[in-house]
């Protein structure tokens, strides 16, 4: 059974002139044990809302339907005690900038063995122990003495393994992580990729990376999501993604980035426009506006999430080839 | 150490330099933390030489703390230079004084980082774009400057009839050309681009890399592109300038420094750019990156780098390795030549 099965979720804000703003619509997913699943998304693609919705996150004015089932569990719809106690104890999360999850005012040792007290009942002493155990197992080394020092005290990448750290404390069974090494130096990020994983192995925790930078796709990820405009564009795993993709948006996503490891010369091929308004959706399929290879139809219907092989999803009304923005560049 | 008369020894002849930095450094002095305790000294940009050629594009990487974003203000005076030479087309910038930099300053442009940061929330886009023809042509009737502002907007591809609407109006990449039109308007010859494409999306990224590609063509520009990205410097950059700690590590052609870059440094940062390719990205999963940037208040004796580096020996903290030529480019390792000998031998 998958850890978490989302269906049919959508998430829409109110907004202060009375209308409403759809972030997320209707998107179906789950992730496994030990799996990493990668969610790749722009600016407006509803990549952070969809995972806020789940979590019971979402700010004030916003609001999940649908279901989000933790383990069999539903997730919306939950009173804020369960929720906290299920998000403490074996849902984690983990955001770009760890200062927002940090209460700058206590001690890293004072906040994570609150994590221990509170889910664990473990007494202080005990939680020390298995806090200073924490905080080697991400490499930090001095733990002990890095308990008494306040987050400012840290590096940007060294306060990212304090949060992995403490977010590991209660052994979740899914970690949530929304961009976290956007910050971060590739030498940096590189360390925290590798750091998840190690962890992935030992716990078997199921862990969902959204970033928007293909390359940590390519090396963190088992599945991809590609979203757009608050919906599903492609669903692969991350090999098939890469090599074989269906959707014009992945096409544009994966032939526009310059490569670290490859000269290009001359221009790039790049996806004309700019992210979508989520105030003014297109009636159709939200990539619309920006497709190359729009027919009428997008305009007015939005495609359906088929299957176009093994374990290999996209939405999208184009049924000749791709290869035009390869042409173009 | 003239660096730039050593560069054109090693390597082809070269276009005379438009802009020549002479063992430049900026040093900021910062309080103590406790009441008792003494100034200490920031050395962000510590004894930094390198030309840069007219019409050419020069790439600077280095983790963050490196001392990039310093190194660029300088090169523009933006922040005052401790000591050093900056020749700009064969002038003394060091040497001006604010009146006489004032013309300069025309020839001189930067964009930032973070776009919409960068712009006067109180301005309308034609107001930011035409602020520094206002200030540094003076003599342009306000006829002539506005037309001016219209045809640079639209050159970077915005609309005419958003002249008189406010940069928060934009996304992150419009913005971005914003600020190019406003640094360009003015048709300086050097452009300093900091960061110009980190913060935008990726659909959006190529879109203004295309951009500064055109423009520069067009205008004859010399670019000087600062960023962490390395895939946006290989594909912009004709030379790569390495930075580690406020020091120049390694200078070399684009495609030298990605086919065999010398310095362990540059090979760890390089190995730790993730691959868009997944076969390509597990095969590299296993490059080894050790530690953090170490303090620049506090930077490790001889090379800075020595605390990371796997292939540091007793010399490497005893005695500072000199930027010195090999192989084309240039590197500051003791070990150089033994690497460059390994990384020869096919694996």
């Amino acid at each position: 059974m998958p850890v978490l099965e989302v269906r049919n979720l959508s998430v829409r804000f109110a907004t202060v002139s009375g209308g409403t703003v759809s972030a997320v619509n209707d998107i179906s997913l789950s992730v496994e044990r030990g799996e990493v699943l990668g969610i790749v998304g722009e600016s407006g693609s509803g990549k952070s809302q969809t995972w806020l919705g789940v979590m019971g996150l979402l700010a004030r004015n916003g609001r999940a339907e649908g279901s989000a089932r933790f383990d069999g569990r539903e997730l919306l719809g939950l009173s804020h005690g369960a929720l906290n106690e299920l998000r403490g104890a074996r849902m984690g999360m983990i955001f770009q900038d760890p200062m927002t999850a940090l209460n700058p005012f206590l001690s890293v040792g004072r906040q994570m063995t609150e994590v221990l007290q509170r889910h664990r009942g473990m007494d202080r002493r005990a939680a020390e122990r298995e806090c200073i155990a924490a905080l080697e197992m991400v490499h930090i080394t001095d733990a002990p003495r890095r308990l008494a020092m306040h987050p400012h005290e840290f590096s940007g990448g060294m306060r990212q393994r304090v949060m992995i750290a403490m977010t590991m404390l209660t052994r979740p069974d899914l970690l949530i992580c929304d961009e976290p090494t956007t910050f971060l130096d590739v030498t940096v990020q590189r360390q925290i990729l590798a750091l998840l994983d190690e962890l992935r192995q030992r716990f078997n925790t199921a862990i969902v990376f959204i970033t928007h930078d293909l390359g940590v796709i390519a090396e963190i990820a088992d599945r991809v999501i590609v979203m757009y405009g608050g919906r599903v564009m492609e669903q692969a795993d991350v090999h098939t993604l890469f090599a074989d993709y269906r959707h014009p948006y992945t096409e544009g996503l994966l032939r526009s980035v310059p490569r670290p490891d490859v000269t290009s010369h001359g221009k790039l091929a790049t996806i004309a426009g700019n992210p979508p308004d989520l105030a003014h959706l297109p009636a159709g399929c939200p990539f619309a506006p920006r497709c190359v290879y729009r027919e009428p139809r997008c305009e007015t219907q939005m495609p359906e999430l088929l299957d176009v092989g093994p374990a290999h999803w996209r939405a999208c009304h184009h049924v000749g080839a791709l290869g035009k923005l390869e042409t173009a560049a | 150490m003239n660096a730039l008369r050593e560069m054109s020894e090693a390597s082809a002849p070269r276009a005379p330099a438009l802009l020549e930095v002479d063992d430049l450094a900026v040093h900021f002095h910062v309080p103590g933390s406790g009441w008792k305790e003494r100034k200490r000294v920031l050395r962000a940009v510590d004894g930094v030489s390198f030309g840069v050629a007219e019409r050419e594009t020069l790439g600077i990487v280095g983790e963050s703390g490196c001392g990039k974003s310093t190194l660029a203000r300088a090169l523009l005076r933006l922040v005052p230079a401790t000591s050093g030479h900056l020749h700009y087309a064969g002038r003394d910038l060091l040497a001006l004084d604010a009146k006489s930099l004032r013309p300069l300053r025309r020839e001189m442009q930067i964009i930032f980082q973070d776009p919409l940061a960068a712009l006067d929330p109180r301005m309308t886009v034609g107001q930011i774009i035409g602020e520094p023809l206002r200030a540094l042509r003076p003599e342009l009737p306000r006829a002539e400057r506005h037309a001016r502002v219209l045809a640079m907007m639209q050159r970077v591809g915005l609309l005419p009839n958003q002249v008189n609407r406010y940069a928060h109006e934009f996304s992150g990449g419009q913005a971005q050309r914003i600020g190019i039109a406003r640094a360009l308007a003015v048709e300086p010859r050097l452009l300093v681009c900091d960061e110009p494409v980190s913060s935008l999306d990726v659909s959006i990224k190529s879109q203004v890399i295309n951009l500064l590609q055109e423009l520069k063509a067009e205008r004859a520009l010399t670019l000087v592109f600062i960023a962490h990205d390395l895939a946006s410097v290989r594909h912009i950059a004709q030379r790569v300038l390495v930075l580690y700690l406020g020091r120049v590590v390694e200078i070399a052609s684009r495609d030298a420094i990605f086919a065999r870059p010398m310095h362990p440094y540059t090979r760890m940062l390089f190995a730790a750019a993730p691959i868009p390719d997944p076969d390509a990205a597990r095969r590299m999963r296993d490059a080894p990156v050790r530690g953090e940037i170490p303090s620049p208040f506090n930077p490790p004796s001889g090379c800075a780098f020595r605390t990371r580096c796997a292939f540091a020996v007793e010399r490497c903290s005893a005695e500072r390795p000199l930027l010195r030529d090999l192989s084309g480019g240039q590197v500051a390792c003791h070990r150089a030549e033994e690497l460059l000998d390994q990384a020869r031998v096919p694996v």
